[in-house]
């Protein structure tokens, strides 16, 4: 027997849905089209790898770096199939605060160990030793670029290449077989509303912009006493500034076709990338200097400013608390 | 009213002059930290009727507040990932001390007092090692540091002790961070969330694990019944289409039993919840789910037996016959037969409800 009378006739009421975006539009035109490209990609990474596995190829360079950055522009739609089996941490395993990448991958270099040899044994290794990330230190870092076991090298990259690959394919998979359509049309157990659909979709968008600041800028920036180039995100191989941008261009479509083209959340988006573009410092090596550091911290706050706009006026509209609690998150 | 053992201790604090007592605070029931409408941080004192029984300025973000077993001293902690906690005194508003976490540490927000006040135990990070910390602190001498030990595991929150023991209980909740990145989950894919017992010297007693299914489900906050029975809330980090149980129950020597709602409360709740009270007869437990905008009450089986929506609903703490619940729109809200009006004041309240020591 509860209590709560007197508190319920105080209640204020929750927020309808105001506004309903087009679910079809968001799962066919971001969601499926990114990870198709993603799944291309990653083939191409593999097949690259199978026909030159030296990590000076000027092929399979280009491969890596275009599959990564199929990655990069959907990394922020971290939910359902890609954090099955945890597809997505296997795909991209950073931050690393503890550097597990390079040593779950110098121990393999160093024992030949011959769980790379196979892909069925290499899917059960520690997942700080796959994805992009492990494959930026084999293709770009002294340890494995000097490393005297030419062959091994060579089945190591082949065995995370494979391995991107098909993690990449079983995402598309999942979406293709089933979760799309429990997105498109809500109502069932995953999505029992549009709301729920739209809040799920909300949610990536705000978090992927959280860990671009957070972790992508946050990282290298450090503090003013003691910035932190050597933290930038894949800097082995100069994407650092890159991924700043494709993530925010990846999450300015998703925001586009969510907010129903909301012009102020928009030109937000545009402001922080056309800064991010002039930046001109591929690797934040410029977080060291007091003269270009602050180039870093004005994008960064120009990222905090879209977190805000999505916050304050497209969550509500989307039936998302915006609490002094709801959004504290300890 | 103290004991003549704190009462001692209390003059000996004071040099002989006796310290005031939760009696001369206004006899508040409960603490929490809010933020004023001109954007100022406090820490205020709650009356049994949700009344507020005094208010004092914080510097900046507060998030739970442990009250001295006697003395009318509350020790109000930075939100995460901050580096004080005031000391106040809640009869005259004065700072009595303020804790300076040590280099390289940063404070969780939680802290408990041993049972006769004279130590104060907090959650601490060792941010460049990741280590869980418990800092020991000496009330009797301005809170003076005076060592710590580790807390059994990674990102330790809440910190209890079990009622008539020495023993304290942490919550690791199982989540890399450094003050650098903010607030950025650094371990998702490893975290490994523990309860832990331990000493006030730091041995570990006892620590339970969630089964590997569940690693991604971060012990945060507790309460704990008066014979040990612990209450542990949890903040999902996988999938929120796959939402475990979110409130456990633990006696040292078992595994940690998950209770599950039966209802989707977990769903409705976005897989968080902000903070869990065992209510003073032991037999009911709240939750609540800010998120989700929703409390809900279990009984000590398990058994899920009520909810209550109301938006930005976090802070929960136990009353004689009952609950009371803070919202961040102001509001106090009873659960007990006497419910009465809810009150709301004109601040919004901050995560927790902490009960006072009278």
């Amino acid at each position: 027997m509860r209590h709560w009378i007197a508190a319920l006739t105080f209640m204020i009421g929750c927020p309808s849905l105001a506004a309903s975006p087009d679910l079809t539009e968001i799962v066919d035109g971001h969601v499926l089209s990114g990870y198709r490209l993603l799944s291309e990609e990653s083939a191409d990474l593999a097949e690259a790898a199978r026909e030159d596995c030296q990590p000076s190829s000027e092929a399979l360079r280009g491969a890596y770096h275009e599959a990564f950055d199929a990655w990069v522009s959907v990394s922020h739609l971290r939910f359902g199939p890609s954090e099955q089996d945890d597809r997505a941490f296997a795909l991209a395993f950073w931050p690393d605060p503890r550097g597990s990448t390079p040593k779950a991958l110098g121990t393999f270099l160093r024992d030949e160990d011959a769980v790379v040899a196979r892909p069925e044994d290499f899917r059960t290794v520690s997942i700080a030793a796959r994805g992009f990330y492990a494959l930026e230190f084999l293709l770009y870092d002294a340890q494995f670029l000097d490393a005297e076991n030419v062959e091994y090298r060579c089945q190591m990259i082949r065995a995370v290449t494979e391995d991107i690959a098909s993690n990449a394919a079983a995402i598309l998979e999942g979406w293709e077989t089933g979760y799309a359509e429990l997105m498109r049309s809500p109502g069932n157990q995953t999505y029992r509303s549009e709301t729920e659909a739209a809040q799920q979709f909300f949610t990536a968008l705000s978090t992927g912009l959280q860990f671009t600041s957070e972790a992508r800028l946050g990282r290298p920036l450090g503090t003013y006493e003691r910035p932190r180039p050597n933290r930038a995100e894949a800097r082995r191989s100069e994407r650092a500034l890159r991924h700043v941008v494709l993530s925010l261009q990846g999450t300015r479509d998703l925001a586009d076709k969510l907010s129903d083209g909301d012009a102020a959340l928009l030109d937000a988006f545009d402001n922080a990338i056309a800064r991010a573009r002039n930046l001109d410092d591929p690797i934040f090596a410029g977080v060291s200097d007091p003269q270009t550091r602050f180039r870093v911290e004005v994008l960064q706050q120009n990222v905090d400013l879209i977190r805000r706009i999505l916050s304050e006026s497209l969550g509500p509209k989307l039936g998302v608390a915006a609490g002094f609690n709801s959004l504290d998150g300890d | 009213m103290s004991t003549r053992r704190s009462f001692i201790a209390g003059m000996l604090a004071s040099g002989f002059f006796p310290l005031p007592t939760w009696a001369e605070a206004g006899s508040p029931v409960f603490l929490s930290a809010g933020l004023r409408p001109d954007g100022t941080y406090v820490l205020c004192g709650l009356g049994a009727s949700g009344e507020i029984t005094f208010e004092l300025p914080l510097p900046a973000r507060g998030h739970a507040a442990a009250a001295h077993p006697t003395l009318a001293q509350a020790v109000a902690f930075a939100r995460r990932p901050g580096r004080f906690a005031l000391v106040i005194d809640c009869v005259t508003g004065r700072e009595l001390a303020r804790l300076a976490a040590p280099a390289g540490r940063h404070f969780y927000g939680h802290g408990t007092f041993s049972a006769d006040g004279d130590l104060l135990f907090t959650t601490e990070n060792d941010y460049e090692t990741a280590r869980g910390i418990v800092g020991i602190w000496d009330a009797r001498h301005r809170y003076k540091r005076l060592g710590e030990f580790s807390s059994g595991g990674i990102g330790p929150h809440d910190i209890r002790r079990v009622p008539g023991s020495d023993t304290l209980v942490v919550a690791n909740g199982g989540i890399e961070t450094h003050p650098e990145t903010g607030r950025a989950k650094l371990n998702i894919p490893t975290m490994r969330p523990n309860l832990s017992y331990l000493s006030y010297s730091g041995t570990l007693q006892d620590s339970a694990e969630p089964p590997e299914e569940m690693h991604r489900n971060s012990i945060r906050h507790l309460s704990v019944r008066r014979d040990g029975l612990v209450a542990a809330a949890c903040q999902w980090q996988g999938d929120l289409g796959d939402v475990p149980a979110l409130l456990a129950t633990h006696r040292p020597g078992e595994p940690l039993h998950f209770h599950a709602s039966a209802t989707d409360l977990e769903r409705k709740m976005q897989g968080y919840v902000g903070s869990v009270a065992v209510s003073q007869d032991g037999e009911q437990i709240a939750i609540t789910g800010p998120r989700g905008g929703l409390a809900s009450v279990f009984d000590v089986a398990g058994r899920y037996t009520g909810f209550l929506d109301e938006p930005d609903i976090c802070g929960t703490a136990a009353l004689p016959d009952g609950f009371a619940f803070t919202t961040g729109k102001g509001f106090v809200l009873f659960d007990r037969p006497d419910a009465g009006r809810p009150v709301r004041q004109n601040l919004q309240w901050d995560n927790h409800l902490v009960a006072g020591a009278v």
